[in-house]
C-alpha cells in the first residue's frame, strides 16, 4: 500500500547495536588524559547569607588540584531566559535552595575530591524561607531575588465574553488542583567533561538537548563568546525536558580553566534528585462552563507555579499551562492568570509535557466529571467539542491537520469502552473502573526561543556513496537518529545502511535548536529532508552529465541514480561522488538544506500567534481495580491512540507511547518529591519510586494518519502528547471504579483509603450504607 | 589505602587486579578494566543499570565490593558479544524497539540473561519479577518484556543461532 521504503516502517534504531552491545560511549564514560574530578559543596540550607567561605584546608589537601568559589567566576548574573537572569555559577553571598552550588573541588580522583568539600568551611546566616508559592506571594513573605511579591513572571490573557458564556451556561463547575513537583529520573545522571582551550576557551562534552543554544547562555555566565564553547553530544542517557541549561557544565569549566585540565563531574543520583531541574508544582483553580449539549461555554484558569530558588523554564511553563488546552478543543471564551513565584526550592523546568501535562489533568477532570452531570458520554461531550482540519483557534494557531475526533472513536473502540464502563456497580473489595482523557500538543515552539525557528542540515556524499548528515538537533535517546536516517533515506533514495547522522558538535554540526517542545521529528526532520533534497538535486545533475540525460528523466533508489525511462541504466551515488570530488580537487559534494516553519511568535500584549507549524492529539483509556481495603490503585489495562501525522516508524512510536504512559502512571499514582522545610525528603530511588516492570500494565496503541502539510511526509511529534492525558485518564478511572474525585497528584494508596474512610463516616453519619 | 591483589575472571579473561577495601566491582569493571558497557545509574542498588553476572547470578556491581569478586567469574555485558557479532538477546532488544536511550540496556540484558540461563521457558510474570529490580525510564518495560518472551520462543524452537556468551545456552 505505501510507496515508501523506509518510512512507516518497523524499523530498529540504527544505533541500536552501540546501546545494546555496551560499546556506546555517554558522557559518563570518557575519559581523557590528564582529566581531574570535580565535586560540587552544596547548600544544606534553604536561604541563607553566606558570611564567609574559608577553602585554604581544602586546598592544601593532596590530590586537590583547584578549588573554586565565586571570586574565581567571572562573577556576571545570566540565566536561560535573557529576561531573568537570576544564576551565578557559584553562589556569591546567599543560597536560595538545599543544593544550590557554593563551591567546587577538582582533584585526582573523586575520593580526594569528597574528602576536600569536608575541609571547606562555610558560614551560613540563615534567613526566613518559603517554600510555596502561594504563601511566597503574601504580604511579609521573604524575598528570594529581589521581585515584587516574589513574583517572576505575570501571566494574563481573555478572549471571548467569559462572564456572558458563564453566566448563559447550564452547568458550571469550580475546583481547585494540585499537580506535584516530579523527577525526570532519566537513567543517566547531569553531567559534563570539560577541557580547556586556548584563548579562554572550552571544549565540552555534554548530554545536552540544546547544543547550540546553551552556548549563548554558557558564553554570557564564562565571559566568552558562544564560539569559543565547542559542544559535542555524544550517545545520551535520557533527558524529558531536564537537560537543558545545567550549572553543572559551568562549574565544571570554571574548574577546568582554574587548574589548566580536563574536568569531569557527574552528579550523584543524590545530588540529582535535589538540584537538578524536577517538573514545575501547580496550584490550579479551574471554572468552565458547560451547554446542555455538551458544548463548552468558557473556561477560566488561575495558575500559581513554584519558580524554585532560580528560573529555569518556569514562566513559559506556566504560561503554556494557561493556554495550550484552549486549541485542544473548540473554546470561543477563555480567560487565564497566572504566576511563576520564587521559593526556596529546588529550580523548577522542563519536564514532557512543558505545562500542557499539568493542565491537561484538571482540564480532563473537570470534563469528565461535566459528561457525568449532564448524562452525556465521555467520548461525545468531547467530540461535540473537537478540533477538525483546518481550523484557527482564538489565540490564532492553525491547526494544519487533526484526527482528534478518530483518536477519540479509535481509543473508545480498541478498548471496548462501552462495555467496560460503569463496573462500579461491582460489589466486592476489589472495583475496577476505566477513564477517557484527550490531549493536545505542539510540534515545535516559536515562543520558546523568539528570535527564530526552524532547521537546517548539510548533507555530504562521500566519495564511496555514503552518505553523512550533520544536524544540529539533539538525540537524547528517543530515536531521532533513526527517525532522520529513516527521512534522509527516504528523500534521497539512499539505501539506510548508507546513511550515517553525525552526532551534535558545534564546530562542524549547523546551528539548531535541539530537542524540546516534541519538535524533533517535524521540525528536525523538515530540516535534514530539505538538506536530502538538495542533495538529490546534486547527485541528479551529476548523473545528468553522466548520462547525457535531462534531469527530469532521472530518479534515485538503493543509492543509484536510473533512467526512469530503462531503469536498467543505473550509476551509483559512489561513482558520481568520486567523479565530482575527484575532478574538483577533493572538493566535498556537499548539500545544505533548512526549513522555517509558518510560525508567529505570540504577541507579548494580546498572546496572538501560532506557536507551531503543526498540532497533534492523541486519547487514551485506562483501566484500574482499586482495593478497597488498602487503597492500592493498580492499572490492569491501557489504550492510547494519537494523531501523529505520518508514522515514519511505528515501532519507536508505541515506545514513546508506552513510555510516556508509565511515567504517566507513576506521575498519577506513586511519584512525588516530598518536601520539608525546603528539604526533599525522598532523594533516592528507593524512596523516590518510579515505576517498575509490574507497576506498568501492556498500552495498546493506535495511530491516526492525517498527514499533516507542514511535517516531513506529514509526520507530527509524540514525545509530550505520549505523557499529557496520563494521570486524568487514571484518576477518571478510579472515580468511575470508587465514585471519588481526585484532584491532587498524586492518587496514592493513602489518599485513596482516607477518601473511602471519609465517605464511609459521612454516609454513615447520614444513615446511609455501602457505596453509592 | 593498601592495595591488594586479586585474580578474577571476567568474560573469561583471568585478570589481576589490584584492588583497595572499598573498591566497588562496579569501579574495578569500569575503571581498571575499562568495561564501560556496565553503567552506573544510582550507586545504591536501586535501578539496576550496573547489573553484572557474578558466578551465575545477578548482582548489582555497585553493591559488590572488588575484594569480594576474587576468584569470580564475572560475565558483563561486552561479554555477550563475540567478535563483534552480539547475541540472540541482544538482537531481540533492538528487533523488538527494547532500546531506546540505551544506558539501562546492559543491565536489563544481564539480569535477562541470568533469567534465561535459569529457565529456558519464563511466563510473562516470570520475566517481569526478574526484570522488577532494573529501572528503564524510557520504554514502559513492554518491548523489553516481549524481547526476552521472543527470545526465549526463539531458543526453545531450537533457533541456529543460539545465544553466546558465558554459561548458558540462553
Amino acid at each position: 500500500m505505501s510507496a515508501f521504503t523506509y518510512v512507516g516502517k518497523r524499523l530498529p534504531p540504527v544505533d541500536g547495536e552501540e546501546r545494546a552491545s555496551g560499546r556506546a560511549q555517554y558522557v559518563t564514560d570518557i575519559k581523557l588524559p590528564g582529566m581531574l574530578h570535580g565535586k560540587i559543596l552544596r547548600s544544606p540550607l534553604p536561604h541563607a547569607r553566606i558570611a564567609s567561605i574559608d577553602t585554604s584546608a581544602a586546598e592544601a589537601l593532596p590530590g586537590v588540584k583547584a578549588v573554586a568559589t565565586w571570586a574565581d567566576t567571572p562573577g556576571v548574573s545570566f540565566g536561560p531566559i535573557p529576561a531573568f537572569e537570576d544564576w551565578t555559577i557559584l553562589a556569591k553571598d546567599k543560597v536560595r535552595f538545599v543544593g544550590e552550588e557554593v563551591a567546587a573541588v577538582a582533584a585526582v580522583d573523586e575520593a580526594t575530591a569528597l574528602r576536600a568539600l569536608d575541609l571547606i568551611e562555610v558560614e551560613y546566616e540563615e534567613l526566613p524561607a518559603v517554600f510555596d508559592p502561594v504563601e511566597a506571594m503574601k504580604p511579609g513573605a521573604p524575598s528570594i531575588n529581589g521581585r515584587e511579591r516574589n513574583v517572576v513572571m505575570p501571566f494574563s490573557l481573555e478572549r471571548g465574553d467569559v462572564d456572558g458564556a458563564l453566566a448563559g451556561a447550564d452547568l458550571v463547575l469550580e475546583e481547585d488542583y494540585y499537580t506535584n513537583q516530579v523527577y525526570q529520573a532519566y537513567m543517566e545522571t547531569m553531567a559534563g567533561v570539560v577541557r580547556p582551550e586556548k584563548h579562554g576557551g572550552f571544549t565540552m562534552w555534554l548530554p545536552i538537548q540544546i547544543p547550540n543554544k546553551s552556548r549563548l547562555t554558557y558564553g554570557k555566565a564564562l565571559g566568552v563568546r558562544p564560539e569559543d564553547i565547542r559542544i559535542i553530544k555524544p550517545f545520551m542517557g535520557g533527558a524529558f525536558g531536564a537537560k537543558m541549561e545545567v550549572d553543572l557544565h559551568l562549574v565544571a569549566a570554571v574548574l577546568a580553566r582554574k587548574c589548566g585540565r580536563p574536568v569531569r563531574i557527574v552528579n550523584t543520583r543524590h545530588e540529582d534528585i535535589v538540584a537538578g531541574n524536577p517538573r514545575v508544582p501547580m496550584h490550579i483553580h479551574l471554572k468552565m462552563g458547560f451547554m446542555r449539549d455538551g458544548r463548552f461555554a468558557a473556561k477560566e484558569v488561575r495558575i500559581v507555579a513554584a519558580n524554585g530558588g532560580r528560573t529555569v523554564y518556569s514562566p513559559p511553563i506556566m504560561a503554556t499551562a494557561c493556554y495550550r488546552v484552549d486549541t485542544l478543543y473548540t473554546f470561543e471564551n477563555v480567560r487565564a492568570e497566572g504566576y511563576a513565584v520564587d521559593t526556596n526550592t529546588v529550580p523548577t523546568g522542563a519536564f514532557r509535557g512543558f505545562g500542557n501535562s499539568q493542565m491537561t489533568f484538571p482540564l480532563e477532570t473537570m470534563i469528565d466529571q461535566a459528561a457525568a452531570q449532564l448524562g452525556l458520554d465521555p467520548v461525545a461531550i468531547r467530540r461535540r467539542n473537537a478540533v477538525p482540519t483546518g481550523y484557527v483557534s482564538i489565540h490564532g494557531w492553525e491547526v494544519g491537520s487533526s484526527g482528534q475526533e478518530q483518536t477519540l472513536d479509535n481509543v473508545a473502540r480498541i478498548s471496548g469502552l462501552a462495555s467496560r464502563r460503569r463496573q462500579a456497580a461491582d460489589t466486592g473489595p476489589v472495583r475496577r473502573g476505566v477513564g477517557l482523557a484527550a490531549c493536545n500538543h505542539v510540534s515545535g515552539n516559536k515562543a520558546f526561543f523568539p528570535p527564530f525557528d526552524g532547521s537546517s542540515s548539510i548533507v555530504r556524499i562521500a566519495e564511496d556513496g555514503k552518505v553523512i548528515v550533520f544536524h544540529g538537533e539533539c538525540d537524547m535517546g528517543q530515536g531521532q537518529t533513526t527517525a532522520f536516517s529513516q527521512i534522509v533515506a527516504e528523500a534521497l533514495g539512499a539505501r539506510l545502511e548508507d546513511v550515517t547522522v553525525a552526532e551534535v558538535d558545534t564546530q562542524v554540526s549547523p546551528y539548531g535548536l535541539g530537542s524540546f517542545a516534541t519538535r524533533g521529528t517535524t521540525i528536525g526532520g523538515m530540516g535534514v529532508k530539505k538538506g536530502a533534497d538538495a542533495a538529490k538535486e546534486l547527485l541528479l545533475q551529476a548523473a545528468a552529465e553522466h548520462f547525457g540525460a535531462d534531469i527530469l528523466a532521472l530518479d534515485t533508489e538503493q543509492s543509484e541514480v536510473y533512467l526512469k525511462a530503462d531503469p536498467s541504466r543505473r550509476v551509483s551515488f559512489g561513482h558520481l561522488a568520486r567523479g565530482f570530488i575527484f575532478t574538483h580537487g577533493g572538493l566535498p559534494m556537499v548539500a545544505q538544506g533548512h526549513y522555517v516553519p509558518n510560525t508567529v511568535a505570540p504577541d507579548p500584549k494580546t498572546k496572538y500567534g501560532n506557536v507551531s507549524p503543526a498540532y497533534v492529539f492523541g486519547a487514551h483509556v485506562a483501566e484500574v481495580e482499586v482495593d478497597t481495603e488498602t487503597g492500592e490503585v493498580r492499572v490492569t489495562g491501557y489504550w492510547a491512540s494519537h494523531d501523529v501525522g505520518r508514522a515514519i516508524n511505528p515501532m519507536q512510536l508505541e515506545g514513546q507511547v508506552q513510555g510516556g504512559v508509565a511515567q504517566g502512571i507513576g506521575w498519577a499514582l506513586m511519584e512525588d518529591m516530598i518536601t520539608r522545610e525546603g528539604r526533599i525528603a525522598n532523594p533516592t530511588l528507593l524512596d523516590y519510586r518510579v515505576p517498575g516492570s509490574k507497576d506498568v500494565p501492556r498500552v495498546t496503541c493506535d495511530f491516526v494518519e492525517p498527514v499533516d502539510p507542514n511535517g516531513p511526509f506529514g509526520a507530527k511529534g509524540i514525545g509530550e502528547p505520549a505523557l499529557n492525558p496520563v494521570p486524568a485518564a487514571v484518576a477518571n478511572a478510579i472515580y468511575d471504579a470508587i465514585g471519588i474525585r481526585f484532584t491532587e497528584l498524586p492518587i496514592t494508596a493513602e489518599k485513596v483509603l482516607a477518601a473511602l474512610r471519609a465517605r464511609e463516616a459521612a454516609q454513615r453519619g447520614r444513615g446511609g450504607q455501602g457505596f453509592v | 589505602m593498601r592495595k591488594q591483589l586479586i585474580t578474577l575472571t571476567v568474560n573469561g579473561d583471568r585478570c589481576e587486579v589490584a584492588v583497595t577495601p572499598d573498591m566497588r566491582l562496579l569501579d574495578l569493571i569500569r575503571d581498571e578494566l575499562e568495561l564501560k558497557g556496565t553503567k552506573e545509574g544510582c550507586g545504591e542498588g536501586e535501578c539496576g543499570a550496573c547489573t553484572v553476572i557474578m558466578n551465575g547470578l545477578p548482582v548489582n556491581a555497585c553493591l559488590v565490593l572488588a575484594p569480594q569478586a576474587a576468584e569470580a567469574d564475572i560475565v558483563t555485558i561486552e561479554g555477550l558479544t563475540t567478535n563483534g557479532t552480539m547475541s540472540l538477546l541482544q538482537r531481540q532488544f533492538l528487533d523488538n524497539g527494547a532500546v531506546q536511550c540505551g544506558f539501562c540496556s546492559p543491565g536489563m540484558i544481564m539480569t535477562a540473561k541470568a533469567l534465561l540461563d535459569d529457565n529456558p521457558a519464563p511466563s510473562e510474570d516470570d520475566v517481569r519479577d526478574a526484570l522488577s529490580g532494573n529501572l528503564c525510564r524510557c520504554t514502559g518495560y513492554e518491548k523489553i518484556v516481549d524481547a526476552v518472551l521472543v527470545t526465549a520462543a526463539l531458543v526453545g524452537q531450537g533457533s541456529a543461532e543460539s545465544v553466546p556468551g558465558e554459561g548458558g545456552a540462553a
